[in-house]
Order: structure tokens, then sequence, then C-alpha cells
């Protein structure tokens, strides 16, 4: 059977379509200002990549912030299940998961059978999350996937006086402005990150496997800082692209809603 | 539902206000729970809780208090600067917490760069922060303090007779408010969360005997409902003071009940009767309300109030605890973090939210979080 799982996010919209627990294809796309434009391109494409039609998927789960609003999506179900559902399916050991998401930064944990026990997130605030890092990409010239590459060449991070996004673009025209070199501006925007990330995640309480999903996840410099701040190894996501998580959980509970679950 | 209740919380400036006011009335208000009403009701006064409800921003109260504190006091501010509680012949200011301490200097400020904003009589009401026999009698003298300066300034005699008739009353709807309270809590409740927020909110808004009445006639009303709520999962709303509405409306939705709460303007406000028969009534209202006003401002207070909670959950059978605070509220942010760890360690699941005090905004966010959190309660009824 054929399901599909949309995620759309408020940077990023991401879908799946999946047939017997294998990913068919997949898709990920800029978010469009109406989240129902933005849906049925990325499921169209995704569709497409799965060489599949529209019409044969039989079950469809809606999520991210414009879940409510997804005309074609059979139920909607929360980011924080789905983003539980897809990194149990792609580290099938993990019990607490890190998403740093477009507007969003989350912990969940989950239970042996991979239900959500609890969760926490960030309030009204950019501080630890992908914008964040946006921002600080452009104010630095370089594109957010460099970010990471340019941090681990870091030798003399800075250090960011303030996780907030405002007061923190001061920081970093300063150290511009005095001539420090990008790594090291970088490095310390990542640092930053993770030390919003782990107070976030120490909040929750810790339970072995870590592991990272959400765009965020591949930015290297990121991951060693986390690792570092919270003193522990993330298990790496080789299954699938990470920022597909919640898209993929969704397909998964789509799946599940069908009978043919596959854990 | 009676329509006129749910006006006289929604509406600051209303009916009963009007009314009261064209018959020569006057209205003190109050900014916390700690204030005894009776008091006012035994001077032939209108008590009057005053709010933020309504406030659409925040630019005079930012003026005077500054970004870092909590929303609720600007937001009273800001609604005065603005012309809103022009109907109140007096203030009465309780240092309930340090923001509301700070309201008092904020707006005898404001006073002086805006006329007309601060009214004739401005007390400020001190409450102690421990229950103890000598926090009593000092509690007592400050009542004692606040009962000759209205009688002073508003040329009243507050006789101990009067008091004894306010005590009765106010009682009277204590006990109503617990049978609404009762009945919130029943398997298939007849109301639902925010209806019943209304409710209680509108007894701080209007006379206390009318109040009464209408109470009585909407209980009345609820018994006699024979389509109940059914099915949905069940909240309590605990924390900051939050006379919102819209959010337990939003928290509620079509998929849960806000069947029990320990909020300042909900259950919290109207526990416990004043002892009738102590032969002091002042006496009497300083035992109760420094005692009863359950609020985590009370040094050495959280394991009674931990109680409070459990028994409300096991009685309510609440499914899933909403843990709200106002940014910036020390007390109750700091004791949100206990109540989840200990009742989450009791198998009941909390989730804890912070919100500032104002217009519903950022519902996304929030309702990404809510559809989370039932979806957790679902699973646990799943596996129950």
């Amino acid at each position: 059977m054929i399901v599909g799982g949309c995620d759309v996010g408020s940077l990023t919209s991401k879908a799946v379509v999946m047939k017997d627990g294998k990913v068919l294809g997949s898709m990920l796309i800029k978010s469009k200002a109406r989240p129902g434009e933005s849906a049925e391109e990325v499921m169209n494409g995704a569709c497409a990549a799965a060489g599949v039609e529209r019409r044969e998927i039989m079950f469809c789960v809606g999520t991210g912030y414009g879940r409510d609003r997804i005309g074609f999506v059979n139920e909607a179900v929360s980011e924080i299940a789905c983003h539980g559902r897809g990194a149990r399916w792609m580290v099938p050991t993990a019990r607490t998961i890190i998403d740093i998401g477009g507007q969003d930064c989350k912990a969940i944990r989950l239970d042996a059978e991979g239900t959500v026990t609890k969760f926490v997130t960030n309030d009204k605030c950019a501080s630890g999350t992908g914008r964040f890092l946006e921002v600080m990409a452009r104010l630095l010239g370089v594109g957010l996937d460099e970010l990471g590459e340019l941090s681990v060449r870091s030798k003399n991070p800075v250090t960011l006086a303030n996780a907030c996004t405002v007061w923190a673009q001061a920081d970093v025209i300063q150290f511009l402005n005095d001539g420090v070199p990008l790594e090291d501006i970088a490095a310390g925007i990542n640092n930053a990150m993770a030390g919003r990330m782990a107070v976030l995640v120490n909040n929750l309480g810790i339970e072995n496997d870590v592991c990272m999903t959400g765009g965020v996840a591949k930015n290297r410099g990121v991951l060693a800082a986390i690792e570092k701040m919270l003193g522990l190894r993330l298990r790496a996501i080789r299954r699938h692209d990470p920022q597909l998580a919640g898209a993929l959980g969704a397909a998964l509970i789509a799946m599940d809603k069908t009978a043919g679950g596959v854990k | 539902m009676n329509g006129r209740l749910i006006e006289a919380a929604e509406t600051l400036n209303n009916e009963f206000v009007r009314q009261w006011k064209e018959d020569g009335g006057r209205v003190v208000g109050y900014t916390c729970s700690y204030a005894p009403d009776e008091v006012f009701h035994a001077a032939g006064i209108l008590p009057y809780r005053i709010r933020g409800y309504g406030a659409q921003e925040t630019t005079i109260g930012d003026t005077y208090f500054g970004p870092f504190i909590c929303s609720l006091p600007k937001c009273m501010l800001q609604l005065a600067g603005g012309g809103a509680f022009d109907f109140l012949d007096g203030v009465v200011i309780v240092p309930g917490c340090d923001s509301m301490r700070r309201l008092d200097d904020c707006w005898r400020k404001a006073g002086e760069d805006m006329a007309g904003v601060v009214p004739p009589f401005f007390f400020h009401f001190a409450v102690p922060h421990k229950f103890a026999d000598y926090t009593v009698n000092w509690f007592e003298g400050e009542i004692r303090r606040l009962i000759e300066a209205v009688e002073r300034h508003f040329d009243v005699r507050i006789t101990v007779e009067a008091l004894r008739v306010a005590i009765a009353a106010y009682n009277r709807g204590r006990v109503l408010l617990e049978e609404l309270e009762r009945m919130r809590r029943l398997p298939e409740p007849p109301i639902a969360g925010a209806e019943a927020l209304s409710v209680v909110i509108a007894g701080s808004a209007m006379p206390r005997d009318a109040y009464n009445d209408l109470l009585e006639e909407c209980i009345l009303d609820l018994r006699a409902k024979t389509r109940c709520l059914q099915g949905r999962r069940r909240l309590m709303l605990v924390g900051s003071a939050s006379d919102d509405t819209a959010l337990v409306r939003f928290l509620e939705g079509d998929r849960a009940l806000v069947v029990a709460d320990n909020l300042c303007f909900g259950a919290r406000f109207h526990n416990d009767r004043v002892d009738d028969g102590v032969l002091d009534p002042v006496r009497a209202l300083a035992e109760r309300y420094l005692r009863r006003s359950d609020c985590p401002r009370m040094y050495g207070d959280y394991r009674r109030r931990l109680e409070i909670l459990t028994d409300a959950i096991q009685s309510a059978s609440v499914e899933g605890v909403i843990l709200q605070n106002i940014r910036f509220c020390d007390l109750h942010g700091a004791e949100n973090g206990l109540f989840e760890r200990d009742l989450e360690a009791r198998g009941i699941p909390c989730m804890r939210i912070e919100r500032e005090y104002g217009p519903l905004v950022e519902t996304g966010r929030l309702k990404m979080r809510l559809d989370a959190f039932l979806e957790r309660i679902d699973g646990k009824r799943r596996t129950a």
C-alpha cells in the first residue's frame, strides 16, 4: 500500500511517499506564503520522484505548522509525534530526539515502544532555531549549508554574549568589523545555538540514545558543539535525510493507520 | 448559560457597574485576590477586581515598567492610562508579587504625568508572605488600617454588623461557586471551562447579591441541562493570573475540557469560607484571606499546594495538567517546574507553557504543543 507524509514547516516543506516500509520518493522545497500551495507542490514533487500518481496514495498524514491547511491529507498529526516516529525509524535505538526546525526547537523523549512520553519546545523566540542560523549566515555572507563546514576549521571560536537573535547580530557585526576570521565567528554562532539547545535537552532529561533531526542536523559544527556540551555522542542518521524526519514520521503514521505499520 | 454573567466578565465597565454608578454608588478597584471584598461591601462600596483584560498594547505600561517584567500589571496600567478604569473612585494596590508592588509606584508616577489617572483614594494594602499567628495579627492590623482609610475617605461607617452581612453574602457566593466547581468535575460536565471561568470572573466585577442570584439561576440551568459534554480529554489549568477566556477556549477547542483549575481568577479565588462564628469579623477575614488564598507567593506552602492540585486531579479525573506562567513570573515559573517534576512522578502528564498576558497571539506554536500533549493523553488512554 502506498502512503504519504507531508510536513509543511515555517521555512521548508517536505513530503515523503512510502510503500511497504520503504521510501519511494521524497521532496523538499522552500515554503510558500500559503501552506496549501506548499503542500500541493511538495507532494506533487515527491510523487514524481517516487514515480506514482497522487491518486495512488491511499492514506496521507499532514504535519508541521501548516498541517491544518492541507486539503488532501486524511489526518493531521503534531510534528512532535511525527518527528519522534521518523527519528525512531531512522535510528531504532533513539530515546531522545533533538529537532531544530525553522522557527522552533524541540527535545522529545520516547519510551521503548517509540511513544512520546515527554517533550519540551522553545518559547516565542528565534534563539536556538533555524532562523537564528539563517540570519547569522546572511550576515557572514555564506550559505546556510556552509556554516557547519566553516566552523569545524575554527581554532579560536568567539563567544556571543547573548543567544538572542537581535543582540547576537550586533555581536557578529562587531566581530566582522574587528576582522575576526569567519570560521571563528561561525563556530561562535554554532556554539551559541548548541548552548541554547543543551538547556532545553537538559530540562527534558537525557536518555540514550540521542539523535538529531531537522535541517540543522546537517550542520556539523552544531552537532559537534551539542555533543561537547551534553558530553555524549549523537547517533548519526544515515538511513535518510534528517530534515525529512517529520514527513517520514507522518508517512509511517499513515502506514500505521492503514494497519500496515512498520517499526 | 446566563449572558449577563458573560457580559460582566468580558466588559470592564459592564451593565452592573454602570447601573451602580448611575445610582450614585462608588466603586473601588483592587489588584489581587488577597483584598477582602467584604470590607467594601460593608461600606456600601462596590469592590471591583482590576484586570488587564482587553489591553491591545502596552505602550504606557512599557514606559513606566520597562520590558523585563510581568505583562499583567503593564496591561492594568495601560488600561488605567487609557481611561478604561475612569469609573473607579478608588484603587487598592495589593503587592501579591513584586511586579504588583511596582504597579503602585508606576501608577502613582503615571498619575504625575497624566491627569486623572490616579483616583482620589489610592491605597497600598500589604499582605505578609507567611501564615502564622503573628502574621495573622499583623494582617488583621492591615485590614483595620484599610477600614479606617475607607471610612475616612468615603465618609462611611463600617460596622461589625455590616461586616457580618457582607461575610454572609460572600460565603453564600463561595458555596455556590463550589457547587459550580463540583459540576465542572462531573464525568459529563454541563459547562465548559471557558464558560465556568467567565462565571467566576463575573463575581469580581458586579454587586455580590445580584451575582449570587444570577449564579444560583445559572446552576439551576446547568442542573436541568440534558446535553452534557462527553468524551473530551480532561485538563486542569494551573499557574499565573489568567482571566482570558479566549485562552481557555483555545485550549479546549472541540477535543478537550478544562474541568478544574488553580488560577488566581479561578477556583483559588473562592476557596473556603470566612468563619462567621468568630466574635470579631475582622479577625475572621484575616484568617481566611491569609490562610486560604492559595498562591505560591506564600513561603513554605508548596507541599500543601501540591496536595490541593493532586486532590483536584483525582476528584475531576484530570488526564493532563497545563502549567502556564506569564513571562517573568518567578513565583509561578519556579513553582510550575516543581509541580511538573512531582506530578509527572505520580504519572500525571504535564505541559508547561510560558506566555504573555494580553491579546492571544502566537497560537500556532501553542497549538502544536497542545496537539502533541493531547496525543500523549490519547496514548495513555490506549494503554490504560
